[in-house]
């Protein structure tokens, strides 16, 4: 049967969605300590001994509240493990292909989760030595830490 | 006035009227007069009369049915309740004269209690010029001169200069000679963008500051400054909340059927379609029938007008599908069998604001268009009853 195409249209649209997204208390004082001092710091457990990066309120170990414990962190760390995105998104931070690597900073117990540049993906390696670097202009985001890069 | 804890007498006095709850007080007539001596004392007379509540301050209390006299200071304690009333009625400190029970249980039910608003410490211009010569980046600022002037409008205001040579900074009221750029804004303005509360974009687009001079040293100025911190608002606390608006794209294919049914709307029409086996309509119409499962070809013009087979009022601002944008509430979507459908084949539109109060089962309403039909749901505006 020979299809009616007479009324055939493409209607195009375009969805708005408002968004928001609360960092919570230790969050933004997390974030404002990137963005106004230039400092990474965490919370420590003084009970377990262990300092953790990005802050949280209990201990993950010991179910202690440490929220107000905060301790300034080096800006310096260690490589412990790492990726290679080799997709692009819009939603993405940087253009692919990019490394997300999971740094030690001197006097922290776990690792921050963030971009690494200025080495080539080929030639990265875990055990590297990092430094952090501060972004120019705030976004009120994790991103005031812009990214780190080789010693 | 003389302060006791951080309020003033006349405070008490002041925000009487505010406090007053009238419903409480509709069988209540009293004069009742009131005497702070001391510092900061005074007198005043409260009237409340069925549900009226005239405040005066006056030089004698006469023709009052209860009197309360105390020092200033005890009064403000007892009001605040720093002070037991019952200790300062033992201790001679607060003497009532007339029914003291009745103001033990009025007072409480026809006035919200009296707290202290803390005052916010002002932050003015000056406060925050003082400080840029030690907030100057003179690494950020090498081999740049440059002079700007601030004419500061509004309370607190006043011209500054602002110098930056030679890698320094200096600062000092007036305007200097020669100006590479002056800005004009209310001290509030002023500083409410040093704060950041302000964004100095938008501020200028709006025309809260004027700019003279050369725009893009204006622009430059604040990268040779290290960011301002109040003081005294280390206190508050800043929360992170970031908003964004994010846009989906989306492609709406019509096929055949469905654009039958736009192509009707833009002649301010329903084209439904009717099974050549049941001989039940489909509104929207679609390509077979839901029940014998046949290709439906014969399209029939279906109302304008209906009947309502049910109605939601929905109370809940849920976000609109085709925007994102929070809807007004109540809406009521309404569900209708136009005119020549099958019985039970209703299609559900929303009802036009004005007659939610007014609908129900088995109302007649009809359709209400747009000027210029296009071919799309939005053509109807609503239905409205038909009366």
């Amino acid at each position: 049967m020979k299809e009616d195409k007479l009324n055939c249209f493409v209607l195009e649209g375009k969805m708005a969605l408002p968004n928001q997204y609360f960092a919570g208390r230790l969050g933004s004082r997390f974030i404002i300590a990137l963005r106004d001092k230039k400092k990474i710091t965490g919370v420590r457990c003084k009970k377990c001994n262990k300092t953790f990066i990005p802050p949280r309120e209990y201990c993950e170990q010991c179910w202690t509240k440490i929220s107000e414990n905060w301790v300034d962190l080096g800006r310096e760390g260690e490589l412990i493990n790492y990726t290679v995105i080799r997709y692009g998104d819009r939603h993405l931070p940087r253009k692919a292909p990019y490394i997300l690597g999971q740094i030690l900073l001197k006097g922290a117990d776990t690792p921050l989760t963030h971009i690494v540049e200025g080495v080539d993906p080929k030639d990265v390696r875990v055990g590297m030595k990092l430094k952090a670097v501060f972004a120019e202009k705030p976004t009120n985001t994790i991103l005031d830490l812009d990214h780190f890069e080789p010693v | 006035m003389t302060e006791y804890y951080g309020a003033t007498v006349a405070d008490i006095f002041d925000t009487m009227p505010k406090r007053f709850k009238p419903e409480e007080a509709k069988d209540v007539d009293i004069l009742i007069g009131y005497e702070a001596t001391g510092e900061g004392g005074g007198m005043w007379t409260a009237h409340i009369k069925h549900g009226t509540l005239a405040v005066s301050k006056v030089d004698e209390l006469k023709g009052c049915k209860t009197t309360i006299h105390a020092h200033a200071e005890t009064f403000l304690g007892v009001t605040l309740g720093k002070i037991t009333a019952i200790d300062a009625l033992t201790s001679q400190k607060l003497r009532v004269v007339g029914d003291i029970r009745f103001l033990m249980t009025l007072l409480p039910k026809v006035f919200v209690p009296f707290t202290v608003i803390p005052k916010k410490k002002v932050l003015t211009a000056r406060n925050i010029l003082v400080t840029m010569e030690s907030l100057f980046r003179p690494e950020r600022a090498e081999g740049v001169t440059m002079n700007i002037g601030y004419d500061l409008t509004g309370p607190d205001g006043g011209q500054w200069s602002l110098q930056i040579k030679d890698g320094k900074c200096k600062v000092r009221e007036g305007f200097a000679e020669e100006l590479t750029v002056k800005l004009t804004m209310n001290t509030s303005v002023y500083t409410g963008m040093m704060t950041g509360t302000i964004d100095g974009a938008s501020a200028f687009t709006s025309g809260q500051v004027k700019i003279e001079g050369d725009m893009m040293a204006a622009v430059a100025t604040a990268r040779y400054f290290h960011k301002y911190t109040d003081p005294d608002a280390k206190e508050a606390e800043e929360l992170i909340c970031l908003r964004v608006t994010n846009s989906i794209e989306q492609r709406f294919a019509s096929g055949p059927v469905m654009g039958k049914w736009f192509a009707g709307l833009r002649e301010k029409k329903f084209l439904g379609n009717k099974c050549p086996e049941c001989g039940r309509t489909q509104i929207p119409p679609r390509e077979i029938c839901a029940i014998c499962r046949v290709r439906v070809n014969e399209f029939v013009e279906l109302g304008p007008k209906g009947t309502v087979t049910n109605y939601d009022i929905v109370y809940f601002a849920s976000p609109d599908p085709l925007t994102g944008a929070v809807r007004d509430t109540p809406y009521a979507p309404i569900y209708i069998v136009l005119d020549g459908s099958s019985e039970r084949e209703a299609f559900a539109f929303e009802l036009k604001k004005e007659d939610i109060s007014r609908i129900n089962v088995g109302a007649r309403v009809r359709p209400v268009w747009t000027e210029n039909p296009v071919g799309s749901f939005k053509d109807v505006l609503y239905f409205e009853l038909d009366q």
